[in-house]
């Protein structure tokens, strides 16, 4: 996966999913991301770690545009997401591009299976009868197609992330973003959400996430971005990563994680 | 007393219901119902707009609403009734019935109060539901119709239904510019008795109260209704109970 031969774009056929070049992101004079250069393979899943207030939710919000930048370009689908465009091309690029929150942000005015099929009604047109039974097999695929009916406020924080994530997955987008999915989850609900996504790497689907779960990191992850004050300073594949970090920010970073 | 009362009812029943309709224009409660509920079915859409337009990133429509909210809120809305009666025909020399110009006034006047109450809805809800939304793809207008506002309006029920309750009792000044409403029926009935206004205006007091309680008691159920559909409680399936929200006491304007 990390090896892919890196041409231009070839009729949809372009090898890079994601291509970030030069992102820069200041807020006043502090400098959040310092010209950022990286691509993500597509069907590669990519970790992104590095301790807070480093920059990686702010990177990976400048992804689909709910963070502007000040410099620089994040390509995706053969377009700048930042480039100057019609609000509605920006809406059809989000829509292409799956987000999972920290905090989950279902919406509690619907239930469940209504927060998984309402976007696909509402913004790409699907009828309703086909956006429903497509809720209810992702929510099997989560494991939650018992709780179709549940309001978000009767479900677990754990249940919540799956329901967002099948969610997101409802639009069918090439390519998912995770911001630290499992951060504001008890320990018990962690692991069946890194079940879910495990098992959307599996199925090949490109993914970025923002993360504190090493052992995640090290299952399922092909390479690792270590973001430190704004700047990408490695890029290893997990074994290279936890075996030989070279850089001594990263050593310090995994040292102080086994404490 | 209580037979005073009786026979006040017995006697002017009609013209408090109707007004002088028809040999007349229609007055009485039945011409305050309808300004009522036209004043609130035109000030809540209204309230919508101006609010999404306070919030608005474009200067040419945040700036003049804005204003018009503050210089509403700031002024009597007895003075801005007597504004459009005397201005309005004056600057357009239009023949204005004076039921349309108050139910103009207080669509205004109620939208601008509104308006605060939905921008505060708005305001009120955590970023991560506008982010989700775009982040899914909706429109600004999409993720406003169908995630923000509907968690705004019913998180703002209580405050709304006192600015509805308010919009009831205000269209009793409409009787300064001779809107024959129900306060206006009753006046005339006091000038016609002129012995008994305590009694005349009791009756006036208790059916105020009964319209306006009315509408409390509706717009609870309803709330009721939806907190419990939210909690999944009307699915017939045991379920967790959720307290109830916190209810928010707003002043009256």
């Amino acid at each position: 996966m990390t090896s892919l031969d890196r041409t231009g774009p070839q009729n949809g056929q372009d090898p890079t999913a994601i291509r970030i070049a030069g992102v820069s992101k200041t807020y006043g004079t502090y400098e959040v991301l310092k010209g950022i250069d990286v691509e993500v393979a597509r069907g590669e899943v990519v970790v992104i770690c590095g301790p807070s207030g480093s920059g990686k939710s702010t990177l990976i919000r400048t992804i689909n545009r709910l963070e502007e930048i000040n410099s620089g370009a994040i390509t995706f689908d053969g377009q700048n997401i930042h480039a100057p465009m019609k609000t509605r091309d920006l809406n059809r690029l989000r829509s292409r591009i799956g987000f999972v929150f920290q905090s989950f942000n279902l919406f509690p005015h619907l239930s469940v299976v209504d927060n998984v099929s309402m976007s696909p009604i509402r913004v790409k047109g699907v009828s309703r009868d086909v956006a429903h039974d497509k809720a209810l097999l992702l929510l099997d695929r989560v494991g939650l197609a018992d709780k179709a009916t549940a309001y978000p406020g009767q479900l677990s924080g754990g249940q919540q992330q799956r329901v967002a994530i099948a969610r997101a997955l409802a639009m069918e987008p090439p390519v998912m973003l995770f911001d630290e999915p499992t951060s504001a989850l008890d320990p018990e609900m962690v692991g069946e959400v890194l079940a879910v996504m495990k098992s959307l790497a599996k199925d090949g689907m490109t993914m970025l996430c923002v993360t504190h779960e090493m052992g995640f990191a090290r299952d399922v992850a092909d390479r690792i971005w270590f973001i430190d004050a704004g700047e990408i300073i490695e890029k290893a594949t997990p074994e290279e990563f936890f075996t030989h970090p070279r850089h001594p920010r990263a050593q310090r970073f995994l040292a102080d994680l086994r404490h | 007393m209580i037979t005073d009362i009786v026979t006040i009812f017995q006697d002017y029943w009609l013209l408090l219901l109707i007004g002088q309709y028809p040999n007349g224009p229609l007055g009485g409660l039945a011409n305050t119902l309808i300004l009522s509920a036209l004043s609130i079915a035109l000030a809540f859409p209204v309230s919508i707009l101006m609010a999404l337009a306070r919030l608005s990133k474009w200067r040419l429509l945040r700036w003049p609403v804005t204003v018009l909210v503050y210089v509403t809120r700031g002024v009597p809305l007895l003075m801005l009734i007597l504004w459009s009666y005397f201005l309005v025909p004056l600057m357009t020399g239009a023949d204005v019935p004076s039921f349309v110009t108050m139910l103009t006034t207080l669509v205004i006047y109620q939208g601008a109060f509104l308006s605060e109450v939905v921008r505060g809805g708005i305001v009120a809800l955590s970023h991560g539901q506008m982010d989700a939304a775009k982040a899914l793809g909706h429109s600004y207008l999409g993720a406003m119709r169908f995630v923000i506002l509907p968690q705004a309006l019913y998180n703002m029920i209580p405050s709304i239904l006192s600015t509805f309750v308010s919009t009831i009792k205000d269209t009793t000044l409409g009787y300064v510019i001779n809107v024959p409403d129900l306060t206006f029926a009753a006046s005339q009935v006091n000038n016609q008795l002129l012995t008994q206004p305590f009694q005349v205006f009791l009756i006036l007091a208790v059916i105020y109260y009964v319209i306006c309680w009315s509408l409390t008691h509706a717009t609870h159920r309803l709330e009721r209704r939806i907190t419990r559909r939210r909690a999944g409680l009307s699915a017939g399936r045991t379920a967790p109970v959720v307290a109830p929200p916190v209810k928010i006491a707003t002043e009256q304007p």
